[in-house]
């Protein structure tokens, strides 16, 4: 044990950061670091038992089972067009304003992420239906572009949410609490959204046309052709926020609905399902492979003590709460720019997690400011994943364009990040009041 | 081939491990519990996992981190890619050799679940030979063969 020290656990975190620039796959270079960190501070046998012991202990997790559950729903609810409908939707309510496809391209984002966590393919599958809508009515690529690509981040904030339930394993809290608490922060995230939009539009009109006023017969023919997912979201997301059914149930239910929903919209079939469960399964697989690669890494972290000791570092520091969290918060940014959002939260929540409970913070909190973050690096420069992704949608406009399109929406990003620091109550208010 | 194999016997898990808790769900509000759910799931979840990290590995779609890579030439991202796949094998090896190390300490322990009786040794079966799969399928891959 002589090598446990702090130092060690330093020399682990450098190495992973060039194993994962040298592009080792995100899961293998945290679980290749962990193992080989502890063969070197346990010893090998140790160090290989641990391992093994982390695999069955993950594939077993009944609460693990949350993830791909909730993936599948997605992908059942992406076979039977739920992403189409829920802009016309919102389109019809909201396309006759200045500017109203953009709100609509959000809010549609925002309904899409309660059926699917994951930010790429809430944009992706948003952005097919919205851009070109958008585009066709003259609104200005940059306006087009940027709200679905900072809509799209709405997918990993708003329960269900994949990068929270993988905080949830890695930080042992609990997922049911984690997906109450991002309730307002993602409510508070698409309001900020439309306020940027809505001054966008105010300050230069010619971004975006009004449209003409759909009649409420039309409007109410498309929400009617939601309804499934919004009993969808009061039963997956309220029965989890009354704590009526735990994640894992709400996931097996919401997929259940997305069968019936499916087998009503004449759509079962089997070549739709095997395409459901193969999308599920390979996405499942990286996810799992990266959460037993970094709770392998944890263990090591742990056994070294680099966490404990950078918690004394930052606390001697003497910035106090906010300067603290500021520090933190920059610190995430920082490494956002040059790591992939589920790199960046198991590499960092290990170390961060002591230093942000030192501060009176909890651990939800930092589940929910982290998850902030990521999604900040989804469209942020030289990353930002959601930006390519718009633009293999958008092929003819260029990325330079994207990324200026998107920067009013970064910089209320950025805002939003403050008020989760001076506001927690943001994030502990909800799971408050419903206990 | 494998793929599809593999694809079918998830789904088939995924479906199974809805309709237990689904029917858990409906069972505990009327009154009639599903004794053992969550044992139930164990094994279900098991072999979704152990299935979708064969097809992960099939589809060669684990998360990396492309900021630099995608920077080199046609030859080096070749040689990375291949140090990449490498890297992946030895992890899936440590994994591999830590459960079966696992598996032989408990084999003649016939460890079960506590209310239904679920045998574990059969589930790290499963999880084993999946392990080897993922194996055979990342070294055929670092060979330069796409599909096993």
């Amino acid at each position: 044990m002589i090598l446990a020290t702090p130092e060690t656990g330093l020399v682990g975190v450098a190495v992973l950061l060039v194993l994962l620039l040298a592009g080792v796959r995100i899961g293998v270079a945290l679980g290749l670091v962990g193992f080989g960190g502890l063969a070197v501070v346990l010893g090998f046998e140790p160090a290989v038992i641990k391992s093994g012991v982390v695999l069955m202990d993950t594939l077993t997790r009944y609460e693990l089972g949350t993830l791909p559950l909730f993936l599948f729903m997605a992908h059942v609810f992406f076979a039977v067009d739920a992403s189409k409908d829920l802009f016309n939707a919102a389109a019809k309510m909201l396309g006759h304003r200045r500017g109203g496809l953009a709100y609509a391209s959000v809010a549609g984002c925002a309904g899409f992420g309660t059926i699917n966590g994951s930010s790429l393919a809430t944009a992706a599958t948003i952005g097919l239906v919205a851009l070109p809508e958008m585009r066709q009515r003259g609104y200005a690529d940059t306006l087009a572009t940027g709200s679905v690509a900072a809509g799209g981040t709405l997918g990993q904030m708003i329960p269900p949410s994949g990068a929270l339930i993988v905080f949830g394993i890695i930080a042992e809290v609990s997922i049911g609490e984690l997906f109450t608490a991002a309730i307002i922060p993602g409510i508070t995230q698409a309001l900020l959204y439309f306020v940027v939009i809505w001054l966008l539009v105010r300050l230069r009109p010619g971004l975006a046309p009004a449209g003409e006023r759909a009649p409420w017969s039309e409007r109410l023919r498309a929400l009617a052709r939601i309804w499934e997912v919004i009993v969808l979201i009061c039963l997956v997301i309220g029965g989890i926020a009354m704590g009526w059914i735990s994640p894992s149930e709400a996931a097996a239910v919401g997929a259940a609905i997305a069968l019936a929903v499916a087998a009503v919209r004449r759509k079962l079939g089997v070549a739709m399902l095997y395409k459901a469960c193969e999308e599920t399964l390979r996405t499942s697989g990286m996810i799992y492979l990266i959460i037993i690669g970094a709770l392998i890494f944890s263990v090591f972290i742990g056994v070294t003590g680099l966490a404990a000791a950078a918690g004394e570092a930052v606390t001697g520091l003497g910035l106090g709460t906010y300067g603290t969290l500021l520090l933190v918060a920059a610190l995430l940014l920082l490494l956002g720019s040059v790591l992939d959002g589920l790199a960046l939260m198991l590499l960092t929540t290990p170390i961060l997690l002591p230093i942000v409970t030192a501060t009176g913070m909890t651990p939800i909190w930092l589940g929910i400011f982290i998850t902030r973050a990521m999604e900040i690096g989804f469209v942020h420069p030289p990353l930002g994943m959601n930006l390519y992704v718009i633009q293999g949608v958008a092929k003819d406009v260029p990325i330079g364009r994207v990324f200026r399109g998107v920067a009013p929406f970064l910089a209320s990003d950025f805002l939003h990040l403050l008020m989760l620091i001076f506001v927690p109550a943001m994030v502990y208010w909800l799971p408050e009041v419903l206990r | 081939m494998l793929e599809r194999v593999v694809i079918w016997i998830g789904g088939a898990a995924l479906i199974t491990a809805t309709a237990i808790d689904t029917v858990a769900v409906i069972g505990r509000h009327v009154n009639l519990p599903l004794r053992g759910s969550i044992e139930l799931m164990q094994p279900a979840v098991l072999v979704v996992g152990s299935c979708a990290l064969i097809a992960a590995a099939i589809a060669g779609n684990h998360a990396r981190i492309r900021l630099l890579i995608d920077r080199l030439g046609p030859p080096a991202r070749r040689v990375v890619d291949r140090l990449s796949d490498l890297g992946t094998a030895l992890f899936c090896l440590v994994l591999l050799t830590g459960s079966v190390w696992l598996a032989l300490d408990l084999w003649s322990g016939h460890e079960t679940s506590e209310l239904l009786g679920v045998p574990w040794r059969v589930m790290r079966l499963f999880a084993n030979v999946s392990l080897v799969a993922v194996l055979v399928v990342t070294f055929a891959r670092a060979a330069g063969r796409k599909r096993p």
